[in-house]
């Protein structure tokens, strides 16, 4: 008698595999597949506006083929989605589609993401000027910082909803550099000049406040430390320190 | 738990839940739903518990998977079993999961002495693991995986038996796999021991034709039909009162219509409760 493990990698194998299983069994195929990409189908509206409903699934399916869910949980099953988009168009009409994915992934993420109190300012007064340099400030546990070469927000945002006019938008309006996080219960979007972007990427992988200000400085010769960090605070992008 | 009909939780229903405190007797949620560290629905189901008793029921864990453990999923799981402090925990007698590759559905397991051994083996770990006893439930099924000496309730008992388990005994779950591979309920249901069972679960299905030959399917879509419900007053008569979930997971109907289904449920009980007594 075959072993319990063999039983299951064959089972398996099947269910995950291109052909199309008839009968029973494909009862649970039809199941496999329309789990993973109603997943999608949840993660990805604007893309799946994009390209419509059909091409949406068929590519959700090539991906599962080559990219099956890796966890219990299937809001992860997305995860790769945009890197595998941005390959297959590759420089074709679709080119901009992997950073439009990419937003919704990381949207997902701050709407996912722990709670944090604002920052106690009464703190930070006590803290002596000549120790700023070295404080390391935290970033809010939604935030999530995006680039792009395409206006992928004015894009995402007239394709997120599914009732929204059709709107014609020039990709070459223009790149986006971004903070997202949620806020209340909703995503806000704080648009980033260069250094300010080059700021918060610092502060998010643990730079301390002097080496995060130079960084800013090289890619941004106006920038303006003390106004960065009253915008971030304010803004409760910045939550600790 | 309340020995009355409970509602399982849908994103759908949290706002009219929180603002109307509609007349439920407890709700059950899917773990992995929640599993979020912060969000709208993590922050909603904090403030449902708050005001009715909360069941936890899991269908990502892969239990009956031959691969280790899933450390990330058991550690989430026990983490929101903390947060939520529910009054049930239970999970799929089945398995998603092998190579580290999901299907994120319920899959059978052959009825082995193997295929026993190991699910009690696992389940008795995730005990360990969460220091709290779990239900484990009946999937429902269309192939059988391997050869079968086992009936499915000699399965079901024996890894209850074995692993110290409780038994959320799905009652459409039942219907469905009778029908499916011509078995008796009734034998399935005598079957089980009476003392093993903590919970039922309620749901409609659909009856679909594959080459010529009918085949119910477990849609948790419809409402529960007659046959089921007559299964149902067996069950109750066999385990006496338990908490049983109104379930429906697809074309999601307004809260109304799953209270409707569990005042049926509540007038069935006592009907047999009073009977019995």
């Amino acid at each position: 008698m075959p072993s319990l493990r063999s039983l299951q990698r064959d089972f398996l194998d099947a269910l995950l595999g291109a052909g199309q299983i008839e009968g029973r069994l494909g009862l649970y195929q039809s199941n496999v597949r329309a789990n993973f990409s109603d997943s999608l189908r949840s993660t990805y509206p604007a893309v799946r506006r994009l390209v419509g409903e059909d091409y949406f699934r068929q590519t959700a399916l090539m991906f599962q083929r080559s990219h099956p869910s890796r966890s219990g949980d299937l809001a992860h099953a997305g995860r790769g989605f945009p890197e595998y988009l941005a390959a297959l168009h590759g420089e074709d009409q679709y080119r901009y589609l992997g950073d439009i994915a990419r937003l919704e992934w990381l949207c997902q993420e701050a709407l996912l993401a722990a709670e944090h109190a604002p920052l106690d300012l009464e703190r930070l007064r006590a803290v002596a000027p000549s120790d700023y340099d070295a404080l390391r400030f935290e970033l809010h546990p939604t935030l999530r910082l995006y680039q792009s070469a395409y206006p992928a927000l004015l894009i995402w945002e007239a394709n997120a909803a599914n009732d929204s006019e059709p709107q014609l938008i020039d990709l070459r309006t223009g790149g986006d550099r971004l903070a997202l996080m949620r806020r209340a219960g909703r995503l806000t979007f704080l648009s980033l000049r260069c250094g300010e972007f080059a700021f918060l990427e610092a502060l998010q992988r643990g730079a301390p406040f002097g080496e995060a200000i130079a960084g800013a400085g090289a890619c941004e010769r106006q920038f303006d430390a003390g106004a960065a960090l009253r915008r971030f605070i304010g803004a409760e992008a910045i939550v600790d320190f | 738990m309340p020995a009355s009909a409970g509602i399982g939780l849908r994103a759908q229903h949290h706002a009219q839940v929180l603002l109307s405190s509609p007349r439920v007797a407890w709700f059950e949620a899917h773990s992995e739903n929640y599993f979020a560290d912060g969000g709208a629905h993590v922050q909603a189901l904090e403030r449902i518990r708050a005001r009715y008793p909360l069941s936890l029921h899991g269908v990502g864990l892969s239990l009956g998977s031959t691969d280790p453990w899933n450390r990330a999923h058991l550690e989430n799981l026990k983490r929101t079993v903390d947060r939520f402090e529910p009054a049930l925990v239970s999970e799929h007698l089945s398995w998603s999961s092998v190579g580290g590759r999901y299907a994120n559905d319920l899959l059978p397991l052959p009825y082995t002495p193997e295929a026993l051994r190991h699910a009690a083996a696992r389940i008795a770990e995730v005990q360990d693991y969460l220091g709290r006893q779990i239900l484990i439930e009946n999937v429902s099924s269309y192939v059988r995986l391997g050869a079968s000496p086992l009936t499915e309730w000699q399965f079901v008992a024996g890894v209850a038996a074995e692993s110290g388990c409780g038994i959320l005994l799905d009652i459409n779950n039942i219907y469905v796999a009778a029908h499916n591979f011509r078995f008796d309920c009734l034998e399935y249901l005598a079957g089980i021991p009476r003392g093993a069972v903590q919970e039922m679960h309620l749901a409609g299905h659909s009856r679909i034709e594959l080459h010529g030959e009918p085949v119910l399917v477990d849609t948790h879509g419809a409402p529960v039909c007659e046959a089921v419900w007559a299964l149902y007053g067996a069950a109750l008569e066999r385990f006496g009162p338990v908490p049983t979930l109104i379930e429906w997971d697809t074309d999601i109907p307004a809260l109304a219509v799953l209270q409707a289904e569990a005042d049926k449920a509540d007038a069935l009980r006592e009907r047999h409760h009073a009977v019995a007594a």
